[in-house]
């Protein structure tokens, strides 16, 4: 797909709309905590899918395994708080660095072919890293799960303290903070001369090292970033939901969600990613469900194939293009 | 302690397994050889066929290998509905794209099969397949040398359809040079829909024997996809004949991984073969043909 990435005001006007919006969600809409907990879910979704984003609308690299990073962001930090004993923020960045470290493991490998190879290569790992946790039982408890994983401690700001244990709205403004950090991290990378280097590779990978630019260590260096927002967030997930399997963390739905969030958001934004998840999120939870029970997912496919066929700048690319 | 016995046993069955594996890739690897067009969906049109074959065998009690024509019929009718409905007006933009579209047509198709057929695993085992042969304390079953016969003999035949018959030599001459096939009068977007839907055909071939020898629901195809890329790289693209050597070597490698450690881990042996060949040889073991 041709796009191009314009850091015309109007994008950053749309962010700074997004964050409004999210700020003010529960007031407009409710905090009854069942839809709270759909909000958290959303917000998770939609910096997964800025994170992915980052590889495919930065640097033209698509995954089908983000799952991988996402699973062992959850139970890394799960472990370290459970089995370590550590502080809950402290094991949350030590997950995302492990993500990192996942990332290249498969990066190094893979990025050395153009191609599909690494878009595969990764949808392997990510099967290979379900297994792993299914089997490595003295560590990770195998297939039965692990409970009981601790709340994040309350934040002490002044006189206030906000409790993750008990209150959703805690969870899910922190949720949106992180979102919001994950965002400021992908604009300052795309923004850098590595973004510059990230979108001559997007654009064509062999005129890009034909003017000297290091198109392997690109590469990675996008996967990495990326794979240290997608564990951070699944670090999140786990001191959120409380629970972790095999099955839950690295369930596929972390690796094709945030593609259909990214697809139709507008993959050549940075800001859309977030809004396509977002606007997936309650798609899925308050449409499509209702017709499919079992198979609604089956939207998310046809949701895909119509999106890059017919509309493959997205939703917001659309809108944009328009102005 | 492992007796000679025992490990004879797996490596016949590994070989025996690992020429069904070559089939249940063949599909996947002669899209990507011909069309350079990694098809996501491939997994799920496999396991359409096996579907289809677990319904003649429950309403007419039909053996899974007289299925297999209307397996291959329908997988490719769906791979033939793919191509025309979306992957004809994306198949010059960027790679990237054609490799979403086929991965969101392969997660419609999973979500579809668990909306109409549930998630349970079916088998499609009938009892005479069950039934070994023995050769001193060695047993093979009569499901697993049917099954050998059918692969080998598709890949012999796709193999010679390509090098002998015109619209093979055809399909390969675009393959090498789009352009000069197409001023030599050669229909070039024809050969690329008739392409994909051999391609859809042969993958609805591998789901009957996926069937009869274990199982299939429908998160097996994505599995599927990822070992049929696996096998592709390990033979290299572009080489029909050598699908059959890297089935072998996964086939058995795998039956080794059950005997010596756990069959836990049994997936764990391919993954680790393909970073390996990525690093070491990523041409693969025959590649660099077409």
């Amino acid at each position: 797909m041709k796009f191009h990435l314009s850091f015309r005001s109007s994008e950053k006007m749309i962010a700074v709309i997004t964050f409004a919006v999210v700020l003010s969600l529960p007031f407009i809409l409710s905090f009854n905590p069942y839809y709270l907990s759909i909000f958290v879910s959303a917000l998770i979704l939609g910096s997964t899918s800025l994170a992915w984003n980052l590889l495919a609308g930065g640097c033209g690299q698509v995954s089908f395994g983000h799952a991988a990073f996402f699973g062992i962001g959850a139970y890394a930090s799960a472990l370290l708080v459970m089995k370590a004993g550590w502080n809950p923020f402290l094991a949350m960045l030590v997950a995302a660095i492990l993500g990192v470290l996942g990332a290249l493991i498969i990066g190094i490998p893979a990025f050395r072919l153009r191609g599909p190879y690494f878009a595969l290569s990764i949808l392997g790992f990510a099967e290979v890293m379900k297994l792993l946790t299914s089997n490595l039982t003295r560590l990770t408890e195998g297939s039965k799960g692990i409970f009981n994983i601790p709340s994040l401690p309350p934040i002490r700001l002044g006189g206030i303290s906000l409790e993750f244990y008990l209150s959703r709205t805690t969870n899910y403004y922190f949720a949106a903070a992180l979102m919001f950090g994950i965002y400021l991290i992908i604009y300052l990378l795309r923004h850098s001369n590595t973004g510059l280097a990230m979108s001559t590779v997007r654009g064509d990978e062999e005129t890009a090292a034909g003017i000297g630019v290091p198109v392997f260590r690109t590469k990675v260096i996008a996967l990495t970033v990326s794979a240290f927002c997608t564990a951070l967030m699944g670090a999140f997930y786990a001191h959120y939901v409380h629970f972790l399997s095999p099955d839950s963390a690295f369930d596929g739905y972390w690796s094709v969600m945030p593609i259909v969030g990214s697809l139709f958001g507008g993959i050549g934004t940075l800001i859309g990613p977030s809004i396509g998840a977002l606007v997936i999120t309650g798609l899925d939870e308050f449409i499509f469900k209702r017709f499919f029970e079992t198979g609604h997912k089956l939207f998310f496919g046809l949701l895909l194939a119509v999106v890059i066929v017919w509309a493959p700048v997205g939703l917001l690319g659309k809108w944009m293009r328009k102005k | 302690m492992i007796s000679t016995t025992t490990i004879i046993q797996s490596i016949l069955s590994g070989l025996l397994e690992g020429v069904n594996y070559a089939l249940y890739c063949l599909g996947l690897a002669f899209v990507f050889g011909i069309m350079r067009i990694i098809n996501m969906a491939h997994g799920e049109f496999l396991v359409l066929g096996g579907y289809i074959a677990y319904w003649l065998l429950i309403k007419w009690g039909l053996n899974p290998l007289l299925s297999l024509p209307l397996a291959a019929a329908f997988a490719a009718g769906a791979s033939f509905l793919s191509y025309r409905v979306f992957l004809q007006r994306i198949r010059t933009t960027a790679e990237l794209n054609t490799l979403i579209l086929t991965f969101g047509i392969g997660i419609f198709l999973s979500n579809l099969y668990l909306q109409l057929w549930s998630a349970d695993l079916r088998n499609i085992g009938v009892h005479w397949m069950e039934n070994p042969l023995q050769f001193g304390g060695i047993y093979i079953s009569l499901g697993e040398i049917a099954t050998f016969a059918v692969s080998f003999a598709g890949v012999l035949v796709l193999h010679f359809f390509l090098r002998r018959s015109k619209m093979g030599k055809a399909i390969r001459i675009t393959a090498i040079d789009r352009d000069a096939a197409a001023l030599a009068g050669i229909d070039v977007e024809r050969i690329d829909l008739l392409a994909f839907s051999i391609g859809g055909l042969l993958a609805g071939l591998g789901g009957p024997l996926l069937g009869a020898l274990s199982f299939v629901s429908p998160g097996t195809g994505i599995a599927i996809t990822i070992k049929a890329f696996i096998l592709t790289v390990l033979a290299g693209v572009g080489s029909i004949p050598g699908l059959i050597v890297a089935g072998m070597i996964l086939g058995v490698g795998e039956a080794m991984t059950v005997t010596f450690i756990t069959s836990s881990y049994r997936e764990l042996f391919g993954f680790v073969l393909f970073l390996v060949i990525l690093l070491v040889r990523p041409s693969g073991l025959f590649g660099k043909r077409i």
